[in-house]
């Protein structure tokens, strides 16, 4: 009964981790980089790396901002300010656009979203000078992450929701069926074929396990009131649905309850609002500024405390008068016992407290993530691949699925670096006047991908893995040689001495990422001589040694065209 | 005693304590002493060290990052730790003692400052 258990668990393992295996190898890809979301925003725009550093006071960046905004969007019935942060250098401002006057709109068009309008400010002097190229930076890959792209969000997160799930299914039927996980704890044997994917998936699950749990667990409580919104609809179904709930558990949030009165009244001066605040939160900095309905009766200032090293990611807030400046309310300071367990989870996921020392770990898990799951990709093709050994060796063909799983597993765990290495060459080759040129970079991320996967899904050999994965190492590694042709004060020979260092960062991560992507080329490469001298060997009447047919059999990809 | 230093200390602490552990496994400790070699009564003392060692970093840990983000830094250490004494089983396992013991020597000089200051 024991063993019937740990097969069924070991099937359960198997299916549930190659189904979504592909799509969670983009989900782990994707969030791994956007740990450094902020940092590879700033290396993508090198207009921002010469500017002057020196820290600007808060009071001083946020006036700057709300003069901008009352020159370009005074009338605007929603202001967002972001202040500048040590990740982020500039302010980040953001307005609604008025909506037109009703009836306005052409007859049979229904009223569209908000529109926005945005800028970036130097926070020491309040003007878009430096204004730097159209990109979306880091933000490609942390909406990659969980609402992939060409296809409405929602889908999406449906998508990674349903893969999330299947990984946790994965995980724990995993455990059950690795039976030695103290035994094999350090156990890592080379060159021994389908043994060696085994340790190298083993190892980097089970060395990394309590953060495999924590953020396949986290991921799903990030958007829990999608996957599962019926608690709160039954339980508010007579007192306002589910806005009512989100009102009350996170107070101080929606803007739905702020209305204009309609009356002219200048704006209160901002400074002492956040002096105030500052003050309530023991010293600590504001992060956004929100301004309801600026220059009416009824403004309202939402300031909310910047992320800091604590692990929840709601940060408490508190709202002013904008007319007067008096305080309204404060939010958050004691927060409810439910709410922090659900801010403590999400924030362990998105990492957001985590000072450059603790992200480099999280990356560095987060890259343990990807390898466990190509390893485990690769394994059920290298298993399945066994069973036509003898098929094999009669010059025969391998069957439709594996041939689909070992060209899927070719686009995605090859394709996948190339093209994320591709997307920060366009940010480079792409002139940075074109129109649409954030869109543009993107599109260069897919239309690599894209060509690397119908190639991948046409010859899954070995020799296609080694051009992909050749392809990835050199991208990345040739990444700081672009850099320094393309920039003059990005490039490593100037960020290492003056800064920014995460500019300097990314250019040595690219370098080893690239190093890592040329041994797995060199793997290949013995991989294949291996099989080529082993088909001579077969096709010569030498005496056979036993394990060779085996040894046929193993290793990656091998489903092209059979001589 | 800032930051860096208690980082440094918990990183060294689970190196050496991740290498005390795996030299105690019949395995690993053939991989480097040679064929045929058992650790014997060194097992005891090796499992001790490498549980002492890794609570050492733990405390290092908290004491670099808080009580609660330092056990959030506690296994992200633990994790890259582990992973290079994997390296170094597989592919310099003779070296192996040699990164425990200079580890080790690293993380009790740090050690008194954990506890003090």
């Amino acid at each position: 009964m024991k063993e019937g258990f740990r097969q069924s668990m070991a099937w359960l393992h198997t299916w549930s981790g190659l189904l979504v295996g592909w799509v969670l190898f983009l989900v782990f890809a994707a969030g791994t980089a956007a740990y450094f979301r902020d940092e590879i925003t700033l290396w993508m725009k090198p207009e921002l790396h010469a500017l002057p550093h020196a820290p600007v006071a808060q009071a001083q960046a946020a006036e700057r901002a709300v003069q901008f905004l009352q020159q370009r969007g005074a009338d605007s019935p929603r202001w967002f300010i972001s202040m500048p942060t040590g990740r982020e250098p500039l302010v980040g401002v953001l307005w609604t656009k008025p909506a037109p006057p009703a009836g306005a709109a052409p007859a049979g068009e229904r009223p569209r979203r908000a529109r926005f309008e945005n800028a970036s400010l130097d926070p020491a002097t309040g003007d878009t000078a430096h204004a730097p190229r159209a990109t979306r930076g880091g933000d490609f890959f942390y909406r990659l992450h969980f609402d992939l792209h060409y296809m409405p969000a929602i889908w999406a997160r449906w998508i990674v929701g349903f893969s999330a799930m299947f990984m946790l299914v994965a995980i724990v039927s995993g455990i059950v069926t690795h039976k030695r996980i103290f035994k094999d704890f350090f156990t890592f044997r080379g060159k021994k074929g389908q043994r060696s994917w085994l340790d190298a998936h083993n190892v980097t699950a089970v060395l990394a396990l309590p953060y495999h749990l924590m953020i396949t667990y986290t991921g799903l409580i990030t958007l829990m009131f999608l996957y599962m919104p019926w608690g709160p609809q039954a339980a508010y179904k007579d007192r306002g649905g589910e806005q009512a709930f989100f009102a009350e558990v996170f107070p101080g949030g929606g803007r739905d309850r702020f209305q204009a009165a309609g009356e002219k009244a200048p704006l209160a001066p901002i400074a002492p609002m956040l002096a105030q605040a500052s003050a309530h939160w023991g010293g600590a900095a504001a992060g956004r500024i929100t301004v309801h309905h600026p220059n009416d009766a009824n403004a309202v200032v939402a300031i909310t405390r910047a992320e800091g090293p604590r692990l929840s990611y709601d940060q408490p807030s508190m709202q002013f008068n904008g007319a007067t400046g008096a305080l309204i309310a404060t939010y958050g300071d004691v927060p409810q016992a439910a709410a922090e367990t659900r801010g403590v989870l999400y924030g362990l996921h998105v990492g957001r407290f985590a000072n450059p020392l603790l992200r480099a770990l999280f990356f560095l898990s987060g890259l343990a993530g990807c390898v466990m799951v190509a390893t485990g990709l690769l394994l059920w093709a290298v298993k399945e691949r066994q069973k036509y050994a003898k098929v094999l060796r009669k010059g025969g063909r391998i069957g439709f699925g594996l041939r689909l799983v070992d060209g899927l597993n070719l686009g995605a765990v090859a394709g996948l670096p190339a093209a994320m290495a591709a997307f920060f060459w366009a940010n480079r080759l792409l002139p940075v006047g074109l129109a649409e040129r954030a869109a543009a970079e993107i599109r260069w991320f897919f239309i690599v991908w894209g060509a690397l996967a119908v190639l991948a899904l046409l010859r899954p050999t070995l020799r296609m893995w080694q051009a992909q994965l050749g392809l990835g190492a050199l991208l990345f590694m040739l990444l700081p040689v672009l850099n320094a042709f393309t920039t003059t004060h990005s490039h490593l020979g100037a960020t290492l001495r003056h800064g920014p260092g995460a500019v300097a960062g990314l250019d040595l991560v690219a370098i080893a990422l690239g190093l890592g992507l040329a041994s797995a080329v060199w793997f290949v490469e013995r991989k294949r001589r291996k099989t080529l001298a082993l088909k001579h060997a077969a096709k010569a009447p030498a005496p056979r040694t036993p394990g060779e047919p085996e040894a046929l059999s193993q290793g990656l990809a091998t489903s092209g065209h059979q001589p | 005693m800032n930051t860096p230093t208690f980082f440094t200390l918990a990183f060294t602490a689970s190196l050496s304590g991740f290498c005390a552990l795996g030299l105690a496994m019949d395995r690993h400790f053939e991989d480097v002493f040679g064929r045929g070699r058992e650790p014997g009564r060194w097992r005891r003392w090796l499992q001790l060290a490498g549980t002492v060692l890794l609570c050492v970093s733990l405390a290092a840990s908290l004491r670099a990052a808080g009580s609660s983000i330092g056990w959030v830094l506690w296994f992200g250490v633990l994790t890259a730790a582990a992973l290079i004494v994997v390296a170094f089983l597989s592919y310099a396992p003779r070296r192996t003692p040699w990164l425990g013991l200079v580890s080790a020597l690293a993380a009790l000089g740090g050690l008194p400052f954990t506890f003090v200051s």
